[in-house]
């Protein structure tokens, strides 16, 4: 469904990502975890364009992201983007941030939208804030308000850049439920996160990233057991002694 | 102590010269502001030539006086004074207003563009919906100054024979030989402009303020 082939990317002179060749098949929980700096943003913001490949060719269903007769809205309306620091619209309630892709971009009333978002909000646990604004609610449930706001529009694959990473700790449990929850459901997945507990419960695979390149691919069990690279054995000793 | 008669015996004078201020300013302010949203967006969508079209405007226009503006259009394009001044007016400021809204805009986060373009807004929706509201409320206190300065500024009409209020006073001080008193009340009416748009701003400036 999400197949790299030979990606690369630049900044400038800096080479971000390297020969990236990574499948993802639907329904799959890919956890993607590596160092700081080691390009695992980059590479899930490539399958929605948020960044451009420099190289080689990157598919989403078939349908390739970085040709210019792609329509990108179209290609995103499918894929749902959930980030470390949520990015809610801060003028707009709760309901209102998640009816306003699907009234302004699937074209639903106001009737269903609502219907719709109100559905959501109770899958992720919180219809009780639905006329709060994001500015009044805590961090754990301003990241449950994005995720129903990414689910609202009914998508096939959901990205998640560190979603727990800037949450309090006891916040962080109620994330990863709901999280878990969806991967259950059979929701395509790309999740980076150093959550070993939520890779081991629900990720099919793990994919260790280090200066721009995929250096392991495993299953989560094999991979923490045994991890087969050294930088991944010297990078798992770190985020455990931690 | 004032004296009053200079304004009671002028009174039609001076409420004639209010009325072409309060008219040039307003429609200066809807153009300027018009403008200045155009000229701002230009500046800030992905094409560079555009963007460098934007910031030549600004830079070329805020960087001469406005008078030179004026006469530009009432002796160059010998429109008469009242237009001139009006039209240099909106010009003028419609180059600070660009860069108040443009500051704006750039100050809105950067993951509120990634967050709605991700979910298959378009461009132009993201900006209407999500970044240009949230800008709005960054930008009404330099606007508020703006147009403040607006209305004074307004008083370059006098120079073309524009009949707005300091014009007005100019007839009188000229006609009574009084020059303290007949400006204080010129001033006493651009204060009656100024001081409720000042206030009007800071009240607006609390209630968006609130909301988030
Ligand atoms: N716009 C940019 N211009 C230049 N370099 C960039 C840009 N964005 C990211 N980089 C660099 O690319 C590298 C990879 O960044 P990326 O954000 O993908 O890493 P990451 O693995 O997600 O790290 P982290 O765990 O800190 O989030 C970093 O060295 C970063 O400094
Ligand atoms: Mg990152």
């Amino acid at each position: 469904m999400i197949v790299f082939d030979e990606v690369n990317k630049f900044y400038g002179d800096f080479h971000v990502l390297k020969d990236i060749n990574l499948t993802i098949n639907k329904g799959e929980v890919v956890v993607v975890i590596g160092p700081s700096g080691s390009g695992k943003s980059t590479m899930l913001r490539c399958i929605n364009r948020l960044e451009t490949i420099s190289d080689g060719s990157l598919t989403v269903n078939g349908i390739s992201v970085g040709d210019k007769k792609t329509d990108i809205n179209k290609l995103r309306r499918n894929i749902g983007m959930v980030f470390q620091h949520f990015h809610l619209y801060p003028h707009k309630t709760v309901l209102q941030n998640i009816m306003l892709a699907p009234m302004k971009v699937l074209g639903q009333s106001e009737a269903e939208a609502k219907k719709i978002a109100q559905k959501y909000l109770e899958k992720v646990g919180i219809a009780n804030k639905a006329n709060s604004y994001p500015s009044q609610l805590s961090g754990g449930q301003q990241q449950r308000v994005a995720i129903a706001r990414g689910l609202a529009m009914n998508p096939e694959i959901m990205l998640f850049d560190e979603p727990t990473s800037a949450l309090d700790p006891e916040m962080i449990g109620e994330v990863l439920d709901v999280m878990k929850a969806l991967a259950h459901e059979g929701m395509t997945m790309v999740v980076v996160t150093h959550e070993m507990g939520f890779a081991r419960e629900v990720a099919d695979r793990i994919v260790f990233m280090d200066e721009g390149r995929i250096l392991e691919e495993a299953i989560p069990a094999e991979f923490y057991a045994n991890p087969r690279e050294e930088r991944a054995r010297l990078f798992l000793s770190r985020i455990l002694n931690h | 102590m004032l004296d009053f008669s200079i304004l009671t015996d002028h009174l039609d004078m001076y409420l004639e010269g209010f009325k072409i201020t309060i008219t040039a300013s307003l429609i200066a302010l809807v153009a300027s502001l018009v403008i200045g949203i155009l000229i701002a967006v230009i500046r800030i969508v992905p094409f560079k030539p555009l963007n460098a079209l934007g910031a030549a405007y600004v830079e070329f226009i805020r960087n001469i006086p406005l008078l030179i503006i004026v006469f530009f259009f009432f002796l160059g394009l010998r429109l008469d004074g009242l237009m001139a001044g009006t039209i240099a007016l909106s010009i003028y400021t419609s180059s600070f207003i660009a860069e108040a809204i443009r500051a704006g805009i750039l100050s809105v986060p950067k993951g509120q563009m990634e967050a709605a373009r991700s979910s298959g807004l378009s461009y132009v929706q993201t900006m209407r919906l999500i970044i240009l509201p949230q800008a709005f409320k960054i930008v009404i206190p330099p606007l508020g100054n703006q147009f403040i300065n607006l209305v004074k500024n307004s008083s370059i009409l006098s120079v073309v024979a524009g009949l707005d209020l300091m014009y007005q006073g100019d007839l009188i001080s000229s006609r009574t030989f009084v020059v303290f008193d007949v400006y204080i009340f010129v001033a006493i009416f651009y204060l009656l402009l100024t001081i409720p748009l000042s206030l009007g701003v800071g009240y607006l400036e609390k209630r968006l303020a609130k909301s988030n």
